[in-house]
């Protein structure tokens, strides 16, 4: 019997990681080319899940299809967001520029809460109630697609970054700054496709976690705290890290759960991340700067 | 006139049009000054008994006011508090020094565990809304008054009406898990059922604290269905209630019902609308109106016909708690507060829509009567189906669905 619930516990810890992964993936990466943490990238992934619940409400659009629309839509406005918000303040002292996040994250809740209320709304479409059995351990099929789908996504974006000018030109940027605009790369044009790439990122997490969650102005938050903890597990600015780390902290999580009374769970995760900043201050895999 | 003269009178017309009832300047009134979060997080749920005492205010009026006191009218003073501690006691002082009879509010528990103390030292009767921490009422205060139930009646009872309806399904129930939220509300509610099963005679197999915040609760749920209870109890908020809820269901979890306790997911005509297959045949046990009063439904068509919405839990609880003033103002013959207090304290009020005997209240200001109704999820309503007395339906238990 407890090794069915360790199984359980495998398989749900997986199965949510690669949807951390993918949202820390967004993160590291700003991090990497802006050297800013962005607190509003919760923020972000909420506007997108409600964008994916309207066009599911009203055009009747299939969420997973709405990445279509939601990816790209996501991409320009983080680069506007980091062309009117971010790119001002660039030469700002970094506590100044993470209060500029955290403050963009308070306006986009707070102007969720007024656009559409504290409801919390459901995107149901046929599927999201199929789920299947392997062994004696229950999977459903929306998380599993949410996890292909980060995976999915994390790989492009890894080989987009190692195989296209644009990508060569933002690993530049993240590793070396002033050598990269020495050679010539328009850094200003970077850092906002950066951004845009990181909100766009999340954005996709956003849509591929609706079928399974809630949408509502504070749900950006339950992922956020999440993903910080996954950036410094794998590394500020280190992207693969950052899916891996998804993996180990969703992993931790559940088998938490699974071992440990109450929710002492949360208590696992936060734990990791105290013991990685005492002992590996530069994440199990290594900073960004070091790959 | 000379100037002073004039400027209190000017000053007295200025202070009249911040009330409601500003044409009936010479007629007696009542003042009854309400502190509630009408701005903030807690709005939406805020007008929600704010609608349940002004619709209760003007039945009263248009039938005549207060007859003992010459058909004085009752006047809302309105106050807001933004649910914060601070400007909820800041506003009850303004208010207390503006005359009110009775001080009505705040909502949250947090907020009115500090009112009180302002209501006691200025001897003005506090009538409790919405807030249910047991402590509240704690402390030898002499002028709180609680008319709907608290933590503590919430769970036992709650449970109570589930053991009897085991009972009489011929399936008692023996072994209890239980979910909340890791919060004040939720610890509590699993402190009074873990404590409540020592008498009752359940155990309690399971009991699994988790945080709001939390994603995915497959591995906690997979715990509660190897621990093979009988009943899985959730005191939780909406959005944790929903997902908890959905994964039970495709655990199939195997207990004989999933009940909610004072949740805030399983008996909202929202939640239910938008999960049918879901909701149907959940349990929960929650504040409610009596179903059987004829006076109940006149009230939810009135408030129909006014808001053009339905009448909520928390419009019920405002509505009611104005009628237990009405009543003891007209047993006081006066506006005083004290005397009022007396009054309130010998109340014996059986004309109310609620679904219990007379409202009494004990020495600490709580109504010795107050229960919970036990709802289940029926053809997409929630329908009282306990205490018996007051049941609009039969049961449906055990609930086969969730035994896959």
């Amino acid at each position: 019997m407890t090794a069915d619930l360790l199984l359980q516990a495998v398989v749900s810890g997986l199965l949510l990681g690669g949807v951390y992964g993918l949202v820390a993936s967004g993160l590291s990466l700003v991090f990497g080319v802006l050297r800013i943490i962005n607190f509003a990238h919760g923020a972000v992934m909420m506007l997108a899940m409600y964008t994916t619940y309207w066009l599911f409400t009203l055009a009747g659009i299939d969420p997973y299809l709405s990445i279509v629309v939601t990816g790209p839509l996501f991409f320009l406005i983080g680069m506007v967001i980091q062309r009117v918000v971010i790119e001002p303040n660039r030469f700002a002292a970094e506590h100044n520029q993470l209060l500029l996040t955290l403050g963009l994250a308070l306006f986009l809740e707070n102007l969720a809460l007024v656009l559409w209320q504290g409801d919390f709304r459901s995107v149901r479409p046929s599927y999201a109630g199929a789920s299947f059995v392997v062994g004696e351990a229950l999977v459903e099929v929306p998380r599993l697609i949410a996890c292909g789908g980060a995976i999915v996504m994390a790989l492009a974006l890894f080989a987009f970054l190692r195989l296209t000018d644009v990508g060569k030109a933002i690993r530049a940027l993240s590793e070396e700054p002033e050598g990269a605009m020495l050679m010539g790369i328009d850094v200003g044009r970077i850092r906002a496709v950066a951004f845009g790439i990181g909100a766009g990122c999340v954005a996709v997490a956003g849509a591929l976690v609706t079928p399974f969650f809630y949408v509502a102005p504070d749900v950006g938050e339950s992922f956020n705290i999440i993903a910080f903890v996954v950036v410094v597990l794998g590394g500020m600015g280190n992207f693969v890290g950052a899916l891996l780390g998804g993996f180990i902290v969703g992993l931790a999580e559940s088998l938490g759960a699974t071992l440990l009374p109450g929710s002492l769970k949360q208590l696992v995760v936060f734990g990791l991340f105290v013991l990685v900043l005492l002992f590996r201050p530069a994440g199990l895999f290594g900073g960004g700067r070091d790959r | 006139m000379n100037r002073r003269a004039f400027l209190q009178t000017a000053g007295a017309f200025a202070a009249l049009g911040a009330v409601p009832s500003i044409g009936r300047a010479q007629a007696k009134e009542v003042k009854l000054g309400y502190i509630l979060p009408v701005t903030g997080p807690l709005a939406f749920e805020a007008h929600l008994s704010l609608n349940g005492l002004q619709l209760a205010v003007d039945e009263i009026n248009n039938a005549g006011g207060i007859k003992a006191l010459g058909g004085a009218k009752l006047a809302l003073l309105p106050g807001d508090t933004q649910n914060k501690v601070e400007l909820g006691n800041s506003e009850a002082a303004r208010l207390i020094d503006q005359g009110i009879s009775v001080l009505i509010g705040p909502f949250s528990s947090l907020v009115a565990y500090s009112v009180r103390q302002v209501a006691e030292k200025n001897k003005t009767p506090f009538m409790l809304l919405a807030a249910v921490a047991d402590n509240l009422t704690e402390g030898g205060l002499r002028y709180v008054f609680r008319v709907q139930p608290n933590g503590k009646a919430m769970s036992t009872l709650t449970m109570n009406n589930m053991l009897e309806m085991g009972k009489a399904a011929s399936t008692p129930i023996k072994r209890v898990a239980m979910m909340h939220e890791d919060g004040n509300f939720g610890t509590t509610m699993g402190n009074h059922v873990e404590a409540f099963g020592a008498k009752l005679g359940y155990a309690m197999v399971q009991r699994i604290p988790y945080s709001l915040k939390s994603p995915d609760f497959t591995a906690e749920l997979s715990k509660v269905k190897a621990s093979k209870p009988d009943l899985l109890v959730i005191s939780g908020y909406y959005g944790d209630s929903k997902i908890i809820a959905e994964t039970a269901s495709k655990l199939r979890i195997g207990v004989h019902a999933l009940v909610g306790l004072a949740n805030a997911a399983y008996s909202n005509p929202k939640f239910i609308a938008d999960n049918r297959e879901l909701t149907e045949q959940l349990f929960d046990g929650n504040y409610w109106h009596n179903p059987q009063s004829p006076r109940a439904k006149a009230v939810f068509a009135a408030y129909e016909k006014r808001f053009n919405s339905t009448l909520t839990s928390h419009g019920v609880q405002a509505y009611t708690v104005i009628g237990v003033l009405k009543d003891a103002l007209e047993r006081a013959g006066s506006t005083d507060r004290d005397k009022l207090r007396d009054a309130l304290s010998k109340t014996n009020l059986a004309d109310h829509i609620l679904p219990q005997d007379a409202i009494k209240f004990d020495d600490t200001g709580e109504n010795v009567n107050a229960t919970p109704a036990l709802l289940q999820v029926q053809n997409g309503r929630p329908v009282v189906v306990g205490p018996a007395r007051f049941a609009e339906a039969k049961p449906v238990f055990p609930v086969p669905k969730w035994h896959g």
